[in-house]
Formats: C-alpha cells, sequence, structure tokens
C-alpha cells in the first residue's frame, strides 16, 4: 500500500511539473515548451501512430500538434483539465483534422491495429496516463458490437454520422439514436466501475 | 448532484467524439465556455475516452523537434542591441493600428551600420494604408525558412497568396499563405535571392491555386518592406 501511495506522489509530482511547464508555454517560453515535448512526445507520436499508422504521416501530424500545442497553450485552463488529457485532445483533434482533409477519415479508415490496446503502457506512461484503459476496455465490452465499433470509429478515425450510416446502410437518425443510447449506457457503466 | 440529464450527457459525448455538425458543434463549445457543469462532463469524456489512443508510447527521432523548434517565433535573445527584436516581437499582441505605426516606425529607422550576424533575420511588417489588413514575417536566410504571421487578414472568399517584389518590381509567387494562422514557408532555392533588405513583401488575394500565370490578379492587401534586424 505505501509503494502505490508513493507511486501517486510521483504521479501528482510530474502531473504538476507538466501542469506548470504548459502554464509557462502558453506565456511564449520556449524552453518550458522543450520541457512539454521531452515529457510527452513519445506519447503523443503513439496517439498519432494510431490514427496514422504510416510513420511519416504520424510524424507530420505529431509535428502540426505540437505547433497548435504552442499556439493554444494559453487557452489551457491548470484548474480544469488535466494537462495530458488537454495535449491528448489537441493532438487528437488536430491528426483527425488532417485526416479528413486528406480524405482518409471515416468508417473504413480504422483497421484492426486502431483496436484498444491491451498491453500496459511503458512505466514512464503510465505515470502521465489520466484514465483508465481496464475501465474503458470492460464497459465497451457491454456494449453492442457496432455501437462499440462506430464510437471506435469517430474517435480514433474521424467518422461521421453520416458516414457510419451509410456503412451500415441505415438512416442517419437511427444511427444517431443508437450511439447516443450507446455513449449514455457506456457513461453510467463507467461511472459505476470507478 | 447533478442537473445535467441523459441528453447533455449524450451532447457531450458526441462533442467529444467530433460527430456533431459544425453548428451543433459551435452550439456545444459555446456551452463548454458558459456551463461548468458541461464543461466538466465534457472534460470527463476526453478521460473515458482517451484510451483508445493510447498507442504504444514510441521515441521520435530528433529531426521532429528540430522542425519543430525552427516553425517557432524566434525566442527574443541576448543579441537584441538596440531593443528593436523586443519591439517587433510584441508587434503580434498589439491592434493593428498600433501594429502599423509601430511598424511605419521600425521601417523608417536607418538599417544597422554594423550587421550583427551574417545570419541576422530578415524581418518585414506588412501592413494597409486601411490599417485593415496586417501581418509579420520573419526570414532565416540561412535555412530558407520564413514564418508569416497574419495579425489581421481577411481575403473574403479567395486565399492569400505572398509575394516578394525585388528591386526590378516583378512580383514572384511565394505561394498561398494561411490567413488565420502561421504559416511557415520553405522558400524556392531560385527564390531565395531575392528575400533581402529593401525588397517588398505584398499580400493579394487570389484563387485558390495563386494568382493566374503567376501573377497577382488581386489588390495588394498589404505590403511591406524586408529590413534587417
Amino acid at each position: 500500500m505505501a509503494a502505490n501511495h508513493n507511486t501517486l506522489d510521483i504521479d501528482e509530482a510530474r502531473r504538476a511539473r507538466l501542469t506548470d511547464a504548459l502554464v509557462r508555454t502558453g506565456e511564449g517560453d520556449r524552453s518550458a515548451f522543450e520541457t512539454v515535448y521531452k515529457a510527452t512526445s513519445a506519447k503523443l507520436f503513439g496517439v498519432c501512430l494510431r490514427i496514422f499508422p504510416d510513420k511519416e504521416e504520424a510524424e507530420e501530424a505529431l509535428q502540426e500538434a505540437y505547433l497548435t500545442i504552442w499556439n493554444k497553450a494559453a487557452s489551457f485552463e491548470a484548474g480544469r483539465a488535466s494537462p495530458i488529457s488537454w495535449l491528448v485532445t489537441v493532438t487528437r483533434n488536430r491528426a483527425i483534422d488532417r485526416l479528413r482533409s486528406k480524405g482518409k477519415a471515416g468508417f473504413t479508415a480504422l483497421d484492426e491495429a486502431a483496436e484498444i490496446a491491451d498491453p500496459a503502457p511503458l512505466a514512464d506512461a503510465q505515470m502521465l496516463v489520466a484514465s483508465d484503459n481496464r475501465v474503458l476496455n470492460s464497459c465497451i465490452d457491454d456494449l453492442n458490437q457496432r455501437d462499440a465499433h462506430f464510437i471506435r470509429c469517430a474517435f480514433v478515425a474521424g467518422a461521421t454520422y453520416a458516414e457510419l450510416a451509410s456503412s451500415e446502410d441505415e438512416p442517419l437518425g437511427t444511427v444517431k439514436s443508437r450511439i447516443r443510447r450507446a455513449l449514455i449506457k457506456l457513461r453510467s457503466c463507467m461511472e459505476g466501475l470507478s | 448532484m447533478t442537473t445535467l440529464n441523459e441528453e447533455d450527457v449524450a451532447l457531450a459525448g458526441e462533442l467529444v467524439l467530433g460527430l456533431l455538425d459544425p453548428s451543433a458543434e459551435a452550439l456545444a463549445a459555446a456551452r463548454v465556455a458558459t456551463d461548468s457543469e458541461f464543461a466538466n462532463e465534457v472534460e470527463a469524456w476526453h478521460l473515458r475516452l482517451q484510451p483508445m489512443l493510447d498507442g504504444n508510447d514510441t521515441p521520435v527521432s530528433p529531426d521532429v523537434w528540430h522542425k519543430i523548434a525552427a516553425a517557432l517565433p524566434k525566442p527574443t535573445g541576448q543579441d537584441d542591441v538596440n531593443g528593436r527584436v523586443r519591439l517587433w516581437q510584441s508587434l503580434a499582441g498589439l491592434s493593428t493600428i498600433a501594429a502599423t505605426i509601430m511598424a511605419v516606425i521600425l521601417l523608417q529607422q536607418p538599417a544597422p551600420v554594423v550587421l550583427p550576424e551574417p545570419a541576422a533575420p530578415l524581418i518585414a511588417a506588412l501592413g494597409s494604408d486601411t490599417g485593415k489588413a496586417s501581418l509579420t514575417a520573419r526570414y532565416d536566410s540561412d535555412h530558407g525558412q520564413m514564418l508569416l504571421t497574419p495579425v489581421s487578414l481577411d481575403t473574403g472568399e479567395l486565399y492569400p497568396e505572398l509575394w516578394v517584389i525585388p528591386a526590378d518590381g516583378t512580383p514572384r509567387s511565394l505561394g498561398i499563405v494561411s490567413g488565420d494562422s502561421p504559416s511557415q514557408i520553405t522558400i524556392n532555392a531560385n527564390l531565395r535571392d531575392f528575400i533581402d533588405q529593401g525588397a517588398t513583401l505584398a499580400v493579394t488575394p487570389e484563387p485558390q491555386n495563386g494568382g493566374p500565370g503567376g501573377k497577382p490578379s488581386g489588390p495588394i492587401l498589404a505590403s511591406g518592406k524586408i529590413v534587417t534586424i
């Protein structure tokens, strides 16, 4: 138990350092930005590789993500969001924009490799992970398989409702209400477990 | 106790998944800014879904950082001989009118007699008489990299095209740039000699593929002379 507490303390310290570096980045501090980069680039590259399995494209997406992070860091609210969650969100959104602008987003863009990763992340990353894979995995398994796949397609491959609907040959309204119901179910399952 | 209903919960999830159409997304984003409970739910959705993005942490080639660092605005250095660097860098944060005035002041100053370094960056403040458009440009001649930052620029339906106009008066295109975010431009080797002190940078509104025949077809929205700092 004591060991767990220590780990938590280290987590907290890392998170606080990252928060501080991100806030200073927002003030235009380049060395703070480099600190953010060093602490998070391997993780965010992993995110880019999930969205762009091609390494070169993932590197370009990562560059764009960090320039967006530099430009947007001033809007990071230290009190609200976890720094790593904010960074992943910016990276994911930028990469999905890129995917869409290349016409590669959509239902079919998600391959097997983009399913949820089961192996434990590296120790360093684990410190920064803001959420628990196991909770999501177990709750998403409870969903209808197609709904779960749709949610993954939207989040990881930028699929829109229209693309999801046409992939299943279902009316848009039906797909929308199915996903919305699935989201409510997912949320109540995850809140129950965590 | 939450006052959010299931509709709100689903809406927050759809926002995070990127499933909303643009107008619904704008409304939901506005709600994030004004409704802290809804904002908390959105943040919770980020945390719930992000494990889907957890890949294996992968070391990144050092090139990537070098490219990112090169695309950033240059830092205020100790080689700030006469304060003009700092002055210049504060331009981006000023109002358009103030920026234009500052640019005029800068441009009226004589070129430094002693050039500090061979690699001294070249800069330009692009402004207009009406004060409606203004941009800043910084050029690293060692690497042929230009960073163009729009302070305010509106090209309507058209796209901003950047031109260099050297002493011969003939505009050469440097490409279509972004009107609302900084553009990092790699200058073609055959154009690099033109980017020098005294040449003019200008922006015109053009079709997506640039001015027909490689020539500007729209009015100059903003222009400014290149100077050494």
